[in-house]
């Protein structure tokens, strides 16, 4: 009998496990479900260029059509998964059951809502798939005023576009400064800097009260203070929450927000898996057990499940690596931040290219780059290496990354 | 400020009209014509027709460096410019870099670039 593997959730994570599965030599059922009813696509361009209209449908595919018969990959788009019985291996969809040997949860994340007082109003959205997107677009285009509630990474994107495209753009943030987790402060002053040039207007230390709206659509947001700020559309981009609900259901673990895995991605239930967005998984990068979502941490736990799958050896962690672009900055980070470290300048923030370094010691931690991709490809390769750098020379934005490091004969 | 204006010089036509362009392995063993609409990059154009030997993990954010090709035997002039970042990714390409090295998702469609063959190097990831 020949065996099964399915894989619910066919986006970055989904559709990677399955060409890494065909890949590592499964000769198995592969069958991919997804809720959407869309081709699998790329979702950073959500946010951006298609966002912005330059971008279509067909540009931002994950892979074309023909991929998934070729691979012979039993793609069901539109068919949400409704069950899992660990115990039976079985899920059941709408329309049928299906059996398998192993299982991969890419369910992804949902985006986290604002539990206040017209929150359910027309015009107020949130942004993860492309049907969100492809609502918002001709929203944008014929808003004067956007409010963003929310100054992370999707919010600070949008808020670009939408800057861009001369509309009226206001930021609203809880903590008094951007991206507070993921940043460090001189990261998160500059980007505010950038915004504020770009005609951005920020809240910061602001909180939500309520919308306001008037015939059933969202006319202003109300903070805590009372301040009012009118707005044609309102975008929450709040974080998001992992979709754990099959997972719970199938009784596997839950900690950290999402499914526990191991460093294999194996959940408490030896046959299934899980990646990306719901996975979590320790972080030696991090030291603690966490969520990370990003198009580099699904892609990566795809190949390491569909190895073990495979019964090939893992590859050993990699190290997160994230980038935004905003406006003509290509923001590109490599590790994560964590408190206590080192921080180095390397450039001139004036100029607008340079690199934070952060280092315990001598080893680089992370690294957060602002248009200077070679310093984010080389400090990659630092971190993975754990290489101590020569401080002065990473200093010295004149000098390498990559040559910055202190030679065995010194 | 880098990362704009890439290839503006060239004629992308409109959106309907498609540009043929070949893909061929490393060996000349395989060749995949392909044809996509101007205006679309190298890198989408093989992603919509499924030619295998392209990755790209980002998207054509030039961030990844798996949608490397080598361009010996395209015309040079009807190529974008390489920009600085580019340049950059292209240090960490799997496969050698070598002076023909490009990175597909930075090349768009145009009439020039019309049955244009671009050669996949052995690996991207």
């Amino acid at each position: 009998m020949t065996k099964a593997a399915i894989i619910i959730g066919a986006s970055h994570g989904g559709v990677q496990a399955a060409a890494s599965l065909r890949q590592g030599g499964w000769d198995g059922a592969v069958r991919l479900f997804s809720a959407e009813d869309a081709l699998p696509y790329h979702r950073p361009p959500l946010s951006k260029a298609f966002l912005a209209g330059e971008k279509t449908e067909d540009q931002i595919l994950l892979r074309g059509e023909a991929f998934y018969r070729d691979s012979d990959i039993d793609f069901r788009r539109g068919e949400p998964v409704l069950r899992l019985d660990a115990a039976q291996r079985t899920i059941e969809t709408g329309t049928g059951n299906y059996g398998y040997d192993k299982l991969i949860l890419a369910t992804g994340s949902r985006a986290r809502r604002l539990p206040v007082d017209g929150a359910n109003l027309a015009g107020i959205v949130t942004l993860r798939s492309l049907h969100d997107a492809r609502l918002i677009r001709p929203a944008l285009e014929k808003a004067g005023s956007v409010v963003i509630v929310g100054g992370g990474f999707i919010g600070l994107e949008i808020a670009s576009t939408a800057a861009k495209a001369g509309k009226t753009t206001t930021v609203v943030e809880a903590q008094d400064r951007l991206l507070a987790r993921a940043l460090p402060a001189a990261m998160s002053d500059f980007l505010r800097d950038y915004h504020r040039m770009k005609g951005v207007t920020f809240h910061f230390g602001a909180s939500v009260a309520a919308f306001e709206g008037e015939a059933g659509r969202a006319r202003a947001v109300t903070l805590a203070d009372g301040q009012r700020i009118a707005a044609d559309l309102i975008v929450v981009g709040v974080g998001g929450e992992a979709n754990i609900d099959l997972a719970s259901q199938a009784g596997l673990e839950i900690d950290a927000g999402g499914v526990r895995v191991d460093d294999k991605g194996r959940t408490s239930n030896a046959d299934i898996y899980a990646i990306g967005d719901v996975a979590a998984a320790h972080n030696p990068h991090a030291g603690a057990r966490l969520r990370l979502e990003s198009v580099q941490n699904a892609v990566d736990q795809a190949r390491m499940a569909a190895a073990d799958i495979c019964g090939a050896a893992t590859p050993a962690a990699p190290v997160p690596w994230f980038w935004t672009d905003q406006y003509d900055l290509k923001v590109q980070m490599a590790g994560l931040s964590r408190a206590g470290t080192t921080r180095l300048m390397r450039g001139d923030p004036d100029d607008g290219a340079f690199t934070l370094l952060e280092l315990d010691g001598d080893r680089l931690v992370a690294a957060h780059s602002i248009n200077r991709a070679a310093d984010h490809m080389a400090a990659r390769k630092l971190i993975a290496a754990g290489t101590p750098l020569a401080i002065d020379e990473a200093r010295d934005a004149t000098i390498a990354l990559a040559k910055a490091v202190v030679r065995a004969d010194a | 400020m880098f990362g704009e204006g890439a290839g503006l010089e060239l004629d992308i036509g409109g959106m309907d009209e498609k540009v043929k362009i070949v893909f061929q392995s490393l060996d000349g063993d395989r060749r995949i014509e392909v044809a996509a609409p101007a205006g679309t990059s190298v890198m989408e154009a093989a992603i919509m027709n499924n030619v295998g030997g392209i990755e790209a993990e980002c998207g054509g954010a030039c961030v990844c460096a798996t949608c490397h090709v080598y361009c010996d035997l395209v015309a040079p002039d009807s190529l974008p410019e390489q920009q600085i970042d580019e340049d950059d990714m292209l240090d960490m390409t799997s496969a050698e870099r070598r002076p023909a090295s490009r990175l597909s998702c930075q090349i768009k469609l145009c009439r020039e670039l019309d049955g244009a063959v671009f050669i996949l190097p052995e690996a991207q990831v």
